[in-house]
C-alpha cells in the first residue's frame, strides 16, 4: 500500500526525485499508471485486552440469516476462535448465558455521533460543510470529536462498530468514516483498520433547500446537473493521470476519481423512489456504483429494481412526515425491501435511536409479517450487524457470529426483539467494553464532574 | 387462521358500520392503569361494555374478535397531533407563529385538522387521546393555548378547546425571551402579574396584551393547568419559587430531564411531570443530568408524572408512545406504573374520566395482537367512545398498495 502511495503522489505532484531507475522525464515518454487513492490519517487502533471466554447454553443468532443449533462461542485473542454445539473451552472463563441470546454486535450505518456531539451546541456543530454543495474534499473524520457521550451510550444499546456521515446538505457531503465504538483520545484510535473509504452524497430536497438562494442548486434538476457536471470532471482528472499527466492534486476530484475507480463506495441520502431510479441512471452513466441509499423512505415502492441494480437501503423503522419527502414513510419499508431480495438494514441518524437499533428492527421485522411475510429473527438480525456491515465493505471481518472473525458479540439479558431487552454484555474484538454485573462502562470526560451526585 | 378472522372483522367494520358497534372479544387479558385481569372475554353492544367475564359466550350476529391484550386507548400526554401535516413545509405547519405582539390567545383550537393523516397513523398503533400542544416561536416565551382531542378524526374530536397554557422557560425560554433566563422568567412573572390586573386601556399590561392576559387568567387562577418546557433542575427550582406569589398555579413540567435531582421538592410542590424516559443524554447544558434513573427516581419520590416521546421530528412521536412507555419497563419501572403515565395519569389532569374497562362504559378500548409495550405488537380493533374507529390509515394503504405479497398485475396507482 505505501509504495502505491508513493507512486500516485510521484505522478501526481511531479518529484523529480521520483523519477525511475531508466530517468524519464514527463516531457519524453508518459507511462500510463494506475490511479491510486491516497491514503491519510491511518488508523492506530489497536484492541483493548481480550478474554478467553468460553460463552455456554446461549441461544445464538449468528447473522448468517439462517438459524444455528450452535448454543457455545469461544473467544480467544479477539477472535470467535469456535462456535458449536460442545466446545472444549480449555482454561477458558466460562459464562453461562443461562438460554439468553447471544448475537453479533450492532453496526449503524448512519451516524452523526462526534459530529454532532453532545451536548448539541453550536461548538460541537461539525458534521455539515455548508458553504458549498460540493465539498467531497471534507472527511466526516475531522469533525469527530470522541469524546461524545453518545459513544459510550451506543455501546450499551450493543453497537460495536459504527459509519459517521457528512450531514446531507451538499450534492458530495464528503467522505465518511468507519469507526469501532471503543474507548480513545483520537479518532485515529477508533477508526476500523482497513475499512473502504466513504463518501456521502445527498438527493432531493436538502440541497435544493440549502443553497437555492445562493447559487444553486434550486432544484432537482439543479441537483442532477451538480452531480453530472463533478462526474465529468472527476472522470477527466481520473484519466489525466492514468494517462501518466501529473495535475495538482484536487481533494475534491480526487475523492470523486476514488468512486471511479471502484475504492470509495457511495452512500447517499435519497428519500424518494422516483428519485433513486435516477441516481441508478446517474450512477450507469458515469459507471459507479451506489452502494447504499440512506434513509429510502420509499425504497418499498422501487424494491425489485433496488435488488436488480444490487444496491442497499439502510433506513428507519417508522420516522417519516417532517419532509414532503418523508411523507410517505410506512413502518413495512425494511421487510418490503427484503421480501424482494434486496439488501436493506436499519439505521439511527439519530443519538437517541441508535441506543436501541434491535427495538426499530423489531417494529419493522413484526410490521412485515403482520403484513403477512413469513420472516425469522434469525433473518431479520441480518439488518442489525450482517447486511451494515456487507455495505460498508467489513462483512469479512464482522457482521457475523463466524469463527476467525472479529469478536464483537452480545450477550443480552432477553429476547433483543422485546422492548424489555437489554444488552448485559458487550465485547469488541473480544474485550469486554461493557458489562451490567461488573459495572463496566465507559464514561466520556464530559460526564467527568458535570453530572451532579444524587 | 387469527389473521383471516381479524381481517374479516375490519372488513366487517369497514362494511357495516352500525353493527360495527358490537363486538366480542375472546379470551383477553385485560390491562388498565388499575389492574390486570387473565381470561377475560367482553362483549361491546351498541358502543358499551355489555358483559365481562371468563368463559362468555358470544351473542348472535356479534363478530369475534380473537383477543390478546385489551387496554384503555393510550393517552399521549404531549404532541402536536392535527397542527401540522409536514413539519419542514410552513405552509403545512401551525405548530407556532412568530406574530408580534400575540401570544397565550392563539388557540390550538383554531390550527386544528381532525383530517390531518397523522392522526389515523398515530391512531393505529393504539392511541385514542392526546394532549395538543402549541410550541412557542418569535419573541414571546408563550407557545398559545393547547387542547385536547381524541384520536376519532372527526369534528367532535376535541374535548377541550382550551386546555392549558403552554410557555417555555431555560435555554429556550431564554432564547425567546432575549438572552437570559432572568429575562424568560421575567416575561413570566409579568404576565402572570398581567392576568391578575383590570385592563383600562389594552395596552395596561407589562408583558401582555389584554386578549392575551385574559386567556393566561384560567391558568393564573389554577383553573386549567400552566404547561412549562423546563430542563435544568435550577430553573424548575425558579418555577417552585413562583408559587409563593401565585399558589393557584397548577403547572405541568415538560422534559424536566433533571427532575430526579429535586424529585422531593416537586412532589412536595404538587408539581406535575411529564418526562420521556429514553432522554439519556446531555442534549444540552441545560440535561447534563439526563439519566435513564429520571422516571424511575420520580415514581419513588410520589411525583405525578405521565410519559411522551418529546424525541426528535414531531409527528411521529405520538405513535411511539407504548415505545418509550415500555423502555421505562425494561429500565425497571413497574408495568402498571408506565401504564398508568400514558392513560389514566394524563386523563385525570385534564378532567378526563379515568377509564378501567367496567360493564356500562362506552367500549373505549384497543385490542392488541400482544403485550402493549411490546414494539411487536400492535392494534387489531380500537374504539373510541362506542365507536368502533379501525386499523385504517394512510400509511396502511400505501403498505397495501405495495405489498409485495400482493398479486394484482394492475399498475399500483389503480390498485
Amino acid at each position: 500500500m505505501k509504495s502505491k502511495t508513493a507512486l500516485f503522489l510521484c505522478s501526481a505532484l511531479m518529484l523529480s526525485a521520483c523519477d525511475g531507475p531508466n530517468g524519464n522525464t514527463k516531457e519524453e515518454t508518459k507511462e500510463s499508471v494506475t490511479f491510486e487513492l491516497p491514503q491519510a490519517f491511518p488508523s492506530t487502533y489497536s484492541a483493548q485486552p481480550s478474554e478467553t471466554v468460553l460463552i455456554r447454553n446461549a441461544r445464538i443468532i449468528d447473522g448468517t440469516g439462517e438459524p444455528t443449533d450452535a448454543t457455545s462461542l469461544m473467544i480467544t485473542d479477539g477472535k470467535i476462535a469456535a462456535i458449536g454445539a460442545d466446545i472444549d473451552g480449555g482454561d477458558a472463563d466460562v459464562i453461562d448465558a443461562d438460554g439468553g441470546f447471544v448475537t453479533p454486535g450492532m453496526i449503524d450505518i448512519h451516524s452523526h455521533l462526534g459530529n454532532y456531539a453532545s451536548p448539541g451546541i453550536r461548538a460541537h456543530s461539525d458534521g455539515n460543510e455548508i458553504t458549498s454543495p460540493i465539498t467531497s474534499e471534507v472527511d466526516a473524520e475531522h469533525g469527530v470529536w470522541p469524546q461524545d457521550p453518545g459513544f459510550d451510550e451506543a455501546l450499551q444499546g450493543g453497537v460495536t462498530t459504527l459509519h459517521i456521515l457528512p450531514g446531507s446538505a451538499n450534492l458530495f457531503g464528503g467522505r465518511g468514516v468507519t469507526l469501532r465504538n471503543v474507548p480513545s483520545r483520537t479518532v485515529q484510535g477508533m477508526k476500523f483498520p482497513d475499512a473502504p473509504e466513504t463518501l456521502k452524497m445527498a438527493c432531493g430536497e436538502n440541497p435544493k433547500r440549502v443553497y437555492g438562494d445562493k447559487g444553486g442548486p434550486g432544484s432537482r434538476m439543479g441537483n442532477v446537473a451538480g452531480y453530472r457536471k463533478n462526474w465529468v470532471k472527476a472522470a477527466e482528472y481520473k484519466k489525466k493521470i492514468e494517462a501518466g499527466d501529473e495535475p495538482t492534486r484536487d481533494l475534491q476530484l480526487e475523492t470523486l476519481a476514488g468512486v471511479l475507480n471502484g475504492d470509495i463506495l457511495v452512500n447517499m441520502h435519497c428519500y424518494r423512489a422516483d428519485e433513486m431510479a435516477q441516481i441508478m441512471d446517474l450512477a450507469n452513466e458515469f459507471d459507479y456504483k451506489v452502494t447504499t441509499f440512506h434513509h429510502a423512505v420509499e425504497s418499498y415502492k422501487i424494491a425489485d429494481l433496488l435488488a436488480e441494480n444490487d444496491v442497499c437501503s439502510a433506513v428507519w423503522a417508522d420516522w417519516y412526515g417532517f419532509k414532503a419527502e418523508s411523507f410517505d414513510g410506512i413502518p413495512e419499508n425494511l421487510p418490503f425491501v427484503h421480501a424482494a431480495g434486496a439488501c436493506a438494514m436499519i439505521h439511527s441518524d439519530d443519538q437517541y435511536n441508535i441506543q436501541r437499533l434491535n427495538q426499530e428492527v423489531a417494529k419493522a421485522w413484526a410490521a412485515g409479517n403482520r403484513a403477512g411475510l413469513d420472516i425469522s429473527k434469525d433473518e431479520a438480525w441480518q439488518w442489525l450487524s450482517t447486511n451494515p456491515a456487507k455495505a460498508l465493505g467489513i462483512l469479512d471481518q464482522t457482521g457475523t457470529l463466524e469463527v476467525g472473525k472479529r469478536a464483537d458479540v452480545i450477550i443480552w439479558n432477553g429476547d433483543p426483539f422485546s422492548t424489555y431487552s437489554r444488552p448485559q454484555s458487550v465485547f469488541v474484538d473480544g474485550a469486554r467494553l461493557f458489562d451490567v454485573e461488573q459495572r463496566i462502562k465507559p464514561q466520556s470526560d464530559f460526564r467527568l464532574g458535570t453530572e451532579v451526585e444524587r | 387462521m387469527t389473521r383471516t378472522l381479524l381481517t374479516l372483522t375490519a372488513a366487517l367494520a369497514l362494511a357495516t358500520p352500525a353493527a360495527a358497534q358490537d363486538m366480542f372479544i375472546d379470551n383477553a387479558t385485560i390491562v388498565t392503569a388499575t389492574d390486570v385481569r387473565p381470561d377475560t372475554d367482553i362483549e361491546i353492544r351498541n358502543g358499551r361494555i355489555a358483559r365481562i367475564g371468563a368463559n362468555l359466550r358470544a351473542s348472535e350476529e356479534v363478530p369475534v374478535q380473537m383477543g390478546g391484550f385489551v387496554t384503555p386507548g393510550l393517552f399521549a400526554p404531549y404532541s402536536t397531533l392535527g397542527l401540522v401535516e409536514i413539519g419542514g413545509e410552513a405552509s403545512t405547519n401551525d405548530i407556532g407563529s412568530e406574530a408580534e405582539g400575540s401570544s397565550v390567545s392563539e388557540l390550538a383550537a383554531d390550527s386544528f385538522n381532525p383530517y390531518s393523516v397523522h392522526i389515523a397513523n398515530a391512531r393505529m398503533r393504539g392511541v385514542t387521546h392526546a394532549v395538543v400542544a402549541p410550541s412557542p416561536d418569535g419573541d414571546s416565551i408563550f407557545a398559545g393555548t393547547g387542547i385536547i382531542i381524541d384520536l376519532s378524526g372527526d369534528f367532535g374530536s376535541v374535548i377541550d378547546e382550551a386546555a392549558f397554557v403552554h410557555v417555555a422557560i431555560g435555554q429556550r425560554g431564554a432564547g425567546l425571551a432575549g438572552g437570559s433566563r432572568a429575562a424568560a422568567m421575567a416575561q413570566l412573572r409579568g404576565a402572570l402579574r398581567d392576568a391578575t390586573r383590570t385592563y383600562d386601556d389594552p395596552d395596561d399590561g407589562d408583558v401582555l396584551s389584554r386578549a392575551d392576559a385574559a386567556a393566561l387568567r384560567p391558568a393564573v387562577n389554577g383553573r386549567i393547568p400552566l404547561m412549562v418546557s423546563v430542563s435544568r433542575a435550577s430553573d424548575m427550582m425558579r418555577l417552585i419559587a413562583l408559587k409563593d406569589e401565585f399558589s393557584r398555579l397548577d403547572m405541568i413540567l415538560v422534559g424536566a430531564e433533571e427532575a430526579h435531582l429535586i424529585a422531593g421538592e416537586l412532589a412536595s410542590a404538587d408539581m406535575k411531570v411529564i418526562v420521556d424516559p429514553q432522554e439519556n443524554l446531555p442534549a444540552s447544558f441545560d440535561s447534563v443530568n439526563a439519566s435513564f434513573d429520571n422516571v424511575l427516581i420520580l415514581q419513588a419520590a410520589g411525583v405525578d408524572y405521565a410519559i411522551a416521546n418529546l424525541g426528535a421530528l414531531g409527528v411521529s412521536k405520538a405513535g411511539t408512545l407504548n415505545q418509550h412507555a415500555g423502555n421505562a419497563v425494561g429500565n425497571g419501572l413497574s408495568r402498571q406504573a408506565a401504564f398508568a403515565a400514558i392513560t389514566d395519569t394524563p386523563a385525570r389532569w385534564f378532567g378526563l374520566p379515568t377509564n378501567s374497562l367496567e360493564v356500562g362504559d362506552a367500549a373505549s378500548l384497543v385490542v392488541w395482537d400482544g403485550d402493549p409495550f411490546e414494539v411487536t405488537s400492535a392494534p387489531v380493533a380500537i374504539m373510541i367512545d362506542g365507536e368502533n374507529v379501525g386499523t385504517d390509515s394512510r400509511m396502511r394503504r400505501l403498505r397495501d398498495r405495495y405489498n409485495p405479497l400482493s398479486n394484482s398485475t394492475q399498475p399500483h396507482k389503480y390498485r
